[in-house]
C-alpha cells in the first residue's frame, strides 16, 4: 500500500516537474507568451500617462542595433533574452512605493519577469550541458568573429544602467517610474521580434 | 423544515472611527493627485487600413468646439509637434497614418481642446502602435450558391508601411456559424496584401442558415473587434446575391423610369402644354397596309399640259380695211354683230411645243382693257376646217375672217385679269369646264390640242353648219379627245361657276349646241 502511494506521488511529481519544465524546443513559444503577458501587465498599471510627466521625459536610447546589424544565432537571442528579463526583474523589485501602480499588478509582473529569468537560465545551461563541444566552437567563432553577443549585452547592460541612474536622480519619483513603465515596455515590444527568430531556427 | 429566521445584529461602527476613515481615505486621494489627467479618452483604431486616434470627453457639459493635436515621441527628449492636419479642428478624430510611421517607436499625444480662444482641457497619453491599436474589422460581402459562400474581403490595392507592419502576423479570421456551430478559418497576414480576396466556404447543408463574420486577431489576441453577422441561406437554384440583387434593382429602376414618363406626360397634357391625338394621322393609318405598301396605280389617262394664252382685242369697229399695223397695236376684241366681243386665247401645247403649231382658243373674256397679246388674223386662204375655234359662234352669219367679240365670261374674265403677266404670253389656269375647245380632227387621236404656230392667226368664227373640227370637251378629270361631230357641243360643267346666271343678257344659243353667255 505504501509502495504504491510512493509511486504515485512520485509519478505526480514527475508529471508536474516535467509539465513545470517546459521543453527548452518550445523555447518561442513560451517566450511569446510570457512576453505578451508582461506587456499587457505592463499597459494596464496605469490608465494614461500624466501630461506634467512629459517634462522630465529622457532619450535611453535602446541599442537597436543589435536585431538589424547581424543575424543572431539562437543561443544569442537566449542570451539577449535573459540579460533583458534579468535587468527588468531588478528595475522592478526597487522601491516602487511612490508610484501609482496597484500592488498586485506590480506583483504579477515581478514574478512574470521573475520566471522568464528563470526558464531562460534552464534552457541555457541544458545547452551548455548537452553540447560543450559546440559550444566551444561556437566561443571560436565569437572570438574570431564579431563578438556579438558579448558587445549586444553590453550594450543592453548600459542601456539599463541609464535607466536605473534615472530613477535614482528622479528620486523615484512617480513621473520617473511612468516614464521608465513606458520605456520597459518599448524595449520588451522591441525584443519581441526575437521570439519570431528563434521560431524561424 | 421549518422556517429559519435569521436576525441580523449590526454592531454600528463608532462614529469616531468612521469619520478617521473617512478622512484617511480624503487624505490619501490628496496625497496622490490624480496623475490620470484623464478629462478625456484617447485610442488608437486601425480604420479601414488608417491609423486613426480619437478623444472622447468624459464631461460631455465641458466639450469643446475645437481641438488642436500635439505629439512627441517617447524615445527621445523633443518639445511637443503639432499635427497640421488636426489644428482648431471640430471633429474628435484625426488620421496620423502618415505622421506616426515608426513601428516600435512610443508616440506620446496631447488634445487640447479649446471654446474660442479659451483653453477648456487637454489629456494626453501614450500609445506603442502594436500594443495600443485596436483593429477594426475589414469590410466584407458574402455571395451564396448552391454548395458553397464566397466571402470578399475588401483590402486595399496599396497601403502604406507602417500598416502592413502592424498587420504582419496577425491573422484574419472569417467566422462561421450554422445551427450553433462556429468554425474559424484563419489566414495568417503575411507581407502586403493587394486587393480583395475571396474566401471559399463549402462543404455546406442545404436549407441551412450560415452567418458569417470576419476580423483582425492581433498578436496579442487582444482588442478583437469582430464585424456584425451577415447571414445567407443557400438553396439549389439560387443565384448570386450580387446579380439577383441587380436583377431587382434594374427592374425597379425601369419602373421607376416609366413611371416618371408617363406621369410627365400626363401632367403635359393636362396643363395642355401637349395636345395628343386621339387618332392617328392618315399617313399612319396602317389598316389599308396593303394599299399603302401597293397602292394602287392610277389608269393612264392622257394628261397633257396646256398653255393657255390669253388674247385680248379691243373692240374694234368694223371696216373693210385691215391694218396689220393696227392690229399689232391696238388689241381690240373683235366685235360680233350680236354685241359681244371676243378674246382670243392662245393655247399651245407645252408638250409638242416644237411641232405644235399655235391653235387660237378664244374664250368668253370681256376684258377691253386688258393687255393681251394680239392674236394673228387668219388666213383667209386656209381652209376653214382644221382650223380650231374656240367658239363656234353660231349666231353669226356666214362665214368671216375677223376675230369674234369675245363674250362675257366673267370667270374667264376674273382668270385673264388674274394673270395679266409680262410678255405675249400668259398662262394662266382655265378651268375647262368652264371653257370650249376645239381640237383639230387630224389630230382627234390624240388628246391634245395641236397649236398652230404663232397667236396671229386669225380666229375664225366659222359656221356652225360648216365646223367640223372637234371640240375638246372639258370634263372634271381628264380631257378626252373629242369626237368629231357635225354638230358641235361645249359641255359646261355643272359646277362652273357663273356670276352671270341672273344677268340680263340671256344665254344665246349658237346653234349646233354652243352656248353663249
Amino acid at each position: 500500500m505504501i509502495q504504491k502511494c510512493v509511486c504515485l506521488v512520485f509519478l505526480v511529481v514527475l508529471f508536474i516537474t516535467t509539465i513545470l519544465s517546459l521543453d527548452c524546443n518550445l523555447l518561442n513559444v513560451h517566450l511569446r507568451r510570457v512576453t505578451w503577458q508582461n506587456l499587457r501587465l505592463l499597459s494596464s498599471m496605469s490608465n494614461s500617462f500624466p501630461v506634467e510627466c512629459l517634462r522630465e521625459n529622457k532619450a535611453f536610447e535602446l541599442p537597436q542595433e543589435i536585431l538589424s546589424s547581424t543575424q543572431p544565432v539562437k543561443r544569442d537571442i537566449k542570451e539577449v533574452f535573459y540579460e533583458i528579463s534579468m535587468q527588468a526583474f531588478n528595475i522592478f523589485s526597487q522601491d516602487t512605493f511612490k508610484s501609482t501602480w496597484e500592488q498586485k499588478h506590480l506583483k504579477q509582473i515581478q514574478m512574470g519577469l521573475h520566471q522568464q529569468v528563470e526558464y531562460l537560465e534552464q534552457c541555457l545551461e541544458e545547452e551548455e550541458n548537452e553540447n560543450d563541444w559546440e559550444k566551444m566552437e561556437e566561443d571560436e567563432m565569437e572570438h574570431s568573429g564579431a563578438a556579438v553577443p558579448q558587445l549586444g549585452n553590453l550594450e543592453l547592460k548600459r542601456y539599463f544602467n541609464r535607466i536605473k541612474n534615472f530613477l535614482k536622480d528622479k528620486k523615484y519619483s512617480r513621473c520617473a517610474w511612468e516614464i521608465i513603465r513606458m520605456e520597459i515596455r518599448r524595449c520588451f515590444h522591441y525584443f519581441q521580434k526575437f521570439t519570431e527568430l528563434l521560431g524561424k531556427k | 423544515m421549518g422556517q429559519d429566521s435569521t436576525v441580523l445584529i449590526m454592531n454600528p461602527l463608532p462614529s469616531s472611527a468612521t469619520l478617521v476613515l473617512i478622512g484617511l481615505m480624503f487624505g490619501i486621494l490628496h496625497a496622490f493627485p490624480d496623475f490620470s489627467g484623464a478629462s478625456c479618452t484617447l485610442k488608437m483604431t486601425l480604420r479601414n487600413f488608417r491609423s486613426i486616434l480619437s478623444w472622447e470627453y468624459k464631461n460631455h457639459s465641458i466639450e469643446p468646439a475645437h481641438y488642436t493635436l500635439w505629439y512627441t515621441i517617447g524615445s527621445r527628449y523633443e518639445e511637443m509637434k503639432i499635427v497640421e492636419n488636426c489644428t482648431n479642428i471640430t471633429r474628435s478624430f484625426c488620421d496620423l497614418t502618415d505622421v506616426w510611421e515608426v513601428f516600435h517607436e512610443t508616440y506620446i499625444p496631447k488634445v487640447v481642446g479649446f471654446r474660442g480662444n479659451t483653453t477648456l482641457t487637454s489629456c494626453t497619453d501614450y500609445f506603442l502602435l502594436p500594443m495600443d491599436m485596436s483593429f477594426e474589422p475589414p469590410e466584407f460581402g458574402i455571395v451564396g450558391f448552391t454548395d458553397h459562400i464566397n466571402v470578399l474581403v475588401k483590402f486595399p490595392p496599396a497601403y502604406p508601411n507602417i500598416i502592413d507592419q502592424l498587420l504582419y502576423g496577425s491573422s484574419l479570421v472569417i467566422e462561421e456559424q450554422s445551427e450553433g456551430i462556429i468554425k474559424k478559418h484563419k489566414s495568417k497576414v503575411h507581407g502586403n496584401v493587394n486587393g480583395n480576396f475571396t474566401y471559399v466556404i463549402d462543404n455546406l447543408i442545404p436549407y441551412t442558415n450560415y452567418c458569417v463574420s470576419v476580423y483582425f486577431e492581433p498578436n496579442s489576441q487582444e482588442r478583437v473587434r469582430k464585424s456584425p453577422f451577415k447571414c445567407i441561406l443557400p438553396y439549389p437554384g439560387q443565384e448570386s446575391e450580387s446579380s439577383e440583387s441587380a436583377k431587382i434593382g434594374g427592374i425597379i429602376t425601369v419602373f421607376l423610369i416609366a413611371v416618371v414618363f408617363i406621369s410627365t406626360i400626363i401632367i403635359l397634357k393636362w396643363i395642355g402644354y401637349i395636345c395628343l391625338r386621339k387618332r392617328f394621322p392618315k399617313v399612319l393609318n396602317f389598316y389599308k397596309f396593303q394599299a399603302w405598301i401597293f397602292p394602287k396605280l392610277p389608269q393612264p389617262e392622257a394628261v397633257d399640259m396646256v398653255e393657255v394664252i390669253c388674247v385680248t382685242r379691243k373692240k374694234k369697229v368694223w371696216g373693210y380695211d385691215y391694218d396689220e399695223s393696227d392690229s399689232d397695236d391696238e388689241t381690240v376684241p373683235r366685235a360680233i354683230p350680236s354685241g359681244y366681243t371676243t378674246h382670243g386665247l392662245t393655247v399651245r401645247l407645252l408638250s409638242q411645243a416644237s411641232a405644235a403649231s399655235v391653235t387660237t382658243v378664244e374664250s368668253q373674256f370681256l376684258d377691253p382693257d386688258a393687255e393681251e397679246p394680239d392674236l394673228p388674223e387668219a388666213d383667209p386662204s386656209r381652209p376653214a376646217t382644221p382650223e380650231p375655234g374656240p367658239w363656234q359662234s353660231e349666231g353669226t352669219s356666214g362665214p368671216y375672217q375677223r376675230r369674234e367679240s369675245p363674250l362675257q365670261d366673267p370667270t374667264s374674265e376674273e382668270e385673264s385679269k388674274s394673270t395679266e403677266g409680262s410678255g405675249d404670253r400668259i398662262i394662266f389656269n382655265v378651268d375647262l369646264n368652264s371653257v370650249c375647245m376645239r381640237v383639230p380632227d387630224d389630230d382627234s387621236e390624240e388628246a391634245s390640242l395641236k397649236l398652230s404656230s404663232l397667236p396671229e392667226d386669225i380666229v375664225h368664227l366659222e359656221e356652225p353648219d360648216e365646223t367640223e373640227s372637234s371640240l375638246l370637251v372639258a370634263s372634271g378629270e381628264a380631257v378626252q379627245p373629242p369626237d368629231s361631230f357635225s354638230s358641235s357641243e361645249c359641255l359646261w360643267s355643272e359646277d362652273a361657276p357663273s356670276d352671270k346666271s341672273d344677268s340680263s343678257e340671256s344665254d344665246v344659243d349658237l346653234g349646233d349646241g354652243y352656248v353663249m353667255r
